[in-house]
């Protein structure tokens, strides 16, 4: 009964004063909605980075040579399967472009080899057809597996499927067409051609691959298994095995070694140690010639920073909403003063203290609840205004709970104070303003 | 029956050189029914004196008695219920909640007491019509002239069924037709209904509505006067 009349007349104080109370409730609707679309972007930010890591696919290592002497034979891939536990799938990777010609069009495209692995490796499925088998990649055939937006802008949105094309002159058999990924995922797959890596590169003119795709079962696997690839290409590229890791981390990254002899199939022999001593220095100051990455760290990575962007951005926001806040206590010692008569009158007709606590502290409630939905309303619409100007802002659940909680206990908070003060003041005094 | 007894009641304000004595040994008692008037000079402290009685202050000393019970020294909120329960105030400048209407201001006391809304506004319409003012219920103070406003403060005092009704200058924000119409209505609630009234003026008309008059001066009771 009492709280539903203090209620009541709460509700009546914020009323009486409209101008003073939008004022209030305003300043905690900007804190709110500053709160709301700022983490929005950190967090829309974040899921950009983060969705397109694991668009290349779960558990994927790469392992990438930037000098053409530590270039890698397609073989490899196969053996590392063998060689590495925990490894599922495996795929060289080669990188060229070609002439497409699909009827009397023509046009440049990227084309990409890869071995049958490819789907289960990027979990990338097909909308039409099937992807080409280890016989196509063994046999060199002429087919092609195309990316979504090729695929579906060929027949007008009919599957091409058992069409040609020619690549560079040579007719290719269109055997399937890959599932959409969207613009920017997956390293654009949806504009590109895929093709037996054996054929493609046949297109490049090579025989050597700068890029190996291999998958491990889990998360842990793959943990394990980059510890055990570093090994292999450390001891490859001519290094002691045993000296320190450099950074010991997930992504290994070794440096180059002047003279060091371009890697074949046989590990060459360690060489001896004063030698290696000597060129020290040139190692340390040599690029890398061989990275490998755990995809997994990398999402972590860039999960984490955004992540801490996400934070500063929100904290930023939190200031304001702090001094939306500051405004409630000010509004609400303001009212206090301003309602001295009112609060003495109040007590003389029989207001108890609590009751006149609970008056005002329901009404700065009322302030700071109608500024967090205001706010939360102001916020979404801020949120949908940065994503029609190219911002991939998501209106986060987290960032509208923290927000709502904030303005909620900055009210109660901040109207504490007022409220004790309203109620502390003698009848007498209230009633001679 | 004694509605009101003050025994050797006195009060003290700390100022900034000292105290201040606004009323010192100050006996005095009130019947169930009367109607008294206390006069005095402007800092003869009759307001402290109405203030101690309406248990808006406590006394610095002494005792008081109100229908039989102490109440000078008991907690903050039970003076709050005793005011709430014993006693209606009307003030000079009617003191009412510009935001609320008649009705509203008139149920005011019955919140506090946790009355319900169906039972608040019977009642408060009804405090409203004994004063005359049936038709301005919904009417806000600032749409309502002086003698109309202090009519729906004497309605918030009567909603409360109060024993004693205290009130301070009430004429003493309107003009002398005005006023005498209010202490007309004083006369009437004393009369009839039997409530106890104990007003404060400076002016001596007024005063004469009432069946005893006290002269304050310097904090203490000068003289007591029998009217008719």
């Amino acid at each position: 009964m009492r709280f539903f009349f203090a209620a009541q007349m709460a509700w009546q104080g914020v009323v009486i004063n409209p101008l003073r109370s939008g004022l209030t409730v305003l300043g905690v609707a900007i804190g709110v909605a500053s709160v709301v679309s700022l983490m929005g972007i950190g967090e829309g930010a974040r899921l950009a980075v983060v969705r397109q890591f694991e668009s290349l696919g779960s558990n994927v290592i790469v392992i990438k040579a930037h000098d053409a002497k530590a270039e890698f034979m397609p073989e490899e891939a196969e053996e590392l399967l063998e060689r590495v536990s925990g490894l599922k799938y495996a795929s060289p990777v080669v990188r060229t472009n070609a002439v497409m010609r699909w009827r009397r069009a023509r046009g440049q495209v990227e084309i990409i080899g890869v071995s049958s692995d490819f789907p289960e490796l990027r979990d990338h499925r097909l909308v039409s057809g099937r992807f080409f088998t280890k016989w196509h990649v063994e046999q060199r055939s002429p087919v092609a597996v195309l990316g979504y937006n090729i695929g579906a802008g060929l027949l007008g949105g009919r599957s091409p499927v058992g069409q040609t094309l020619t690549l560079n002159g040579q007719t290719y058999r269109i055997v399937g067409v890959l599932e959409k990924k969207g613009p920017g995922q997956a390293e654009s797959i949806d504009d590109k051609v895929v093709i037996p890596y054996t054929t493609a590169l046949k297109i490049a003119g090579k025989k050597t691959v700068d890029e190996l795709w291999v998958k491990a079962e889990s998360a842990k696997a793959a943990d394990l298994a980059i510890a055990h690839l570093g090994r292999i290409y450390r001891r490859k590229l001519g290094f002691d095995v045993t000296a320190p890791k450099p950074g010991g981390g997930e992504q290994q990254q070794m440096p180059g070694k002047e003279g060091a002899e371009k890697p074949v199939e046989t590990l060459p022999a360690p060489q001896p140690e004063d030698h290696r001593k000597e060129e020290k220095p040139a190692l340390e100051l040599g690029k890398d010639i061989i990275t490998i990455t755990n995809l997994n760290t990398l999402v972590e990575e860039a999960d984490k920073a955004n992540r801490v962007m996400t934070l500063l951005l929100g904290g930023i926001a939190a200031v304001s909403l702090l001094v939306g806040g500051l405004g409630i206590m000010n509004i609400m010692l303001v009212a206090v003063t301003e309602r001295t008569g009112e609060i003495g009158v109040r007590r003389a007709l029989g207001a108890k203290r609590f009751d006149l606590l609970l008056q005002f502290l329901m009404e700065a409630f009322y302030l700071s609840g109608m500024g967090a939905a205001t706010g939360t309303a102001l916020g979404i619409w801020g949120v949908n205004l940065f994503n029609r100007y190219g911002f991939n802002a998501v209106i986060s659940a987290e960032a509208v709970r923290v927000a709502v909680f904030v303005a909620l206990g900055c009210g109660l908070l901040f109207g504490v104070y007022p409220a004790w003060t309203a109620a502390s003041v003698p009848p007498v005094e209230a009633l001679r303003r | 029956m004694e509605l009101l007894e003050l025994r050797g009641i006195s009060k003290e304000y700390r100022s900034g050189r000292g105290t201040v004595k606004a009323l010192s040994d100050i006996n005095l008692s009130v019947k169930r029914g009367e109607f008294v008037s206390i006069m005095g000079p402007s800092g003869s402290g009759k307001s402290t004196l109405l203030n101690v009685i309406g248990c808006l202050d406590r006394p610095s000393t002494g005792e008081y008695f109100l229908d039989g019970m102490k109440v000078d020294r008991v907690s903050d909120d039970k003076l709050s219920e005793i005011r709430n329960r014993y006693i209606g105030f009307v003030f000079q400048n009617f003191h009412l909640l510009q935001g609320l209407d008649a009705l509203g201001n008139v149920e005011l006391p019955l919140i506090y007491r946790g009355i319900g809304s169906a039972e608040r506004k019977r009642r408060a319409k009804e405090a409203l019509e004994a004063v005359g003012l049936s038709d301005r219920i919904h009417h806000r103070p600032s749409e309502l002239s002086g003698g109309e406003q202090q009519r729906v403060a004497i309605a918030r005092a009567l909603v409360q069924e109060p024993l004693l009704v205290l009130a301070d200058e009430p004429t003493g924000s309107l003009d002398s037709r005005t006023g005498r119409a209010i202490m007309e209505l004083f006369q009437k609630l004393n009369t009839e209904r039997g409530i106890t009234v104990v007003m404060v003026t400076h002016d001596r008309d007024m005063a004469r509505y009432g069946r005893r008059i006290v002269r304050l001066l310097d904090g203490r009771i000068k003289e007591e006067e029998f009217i008719g």
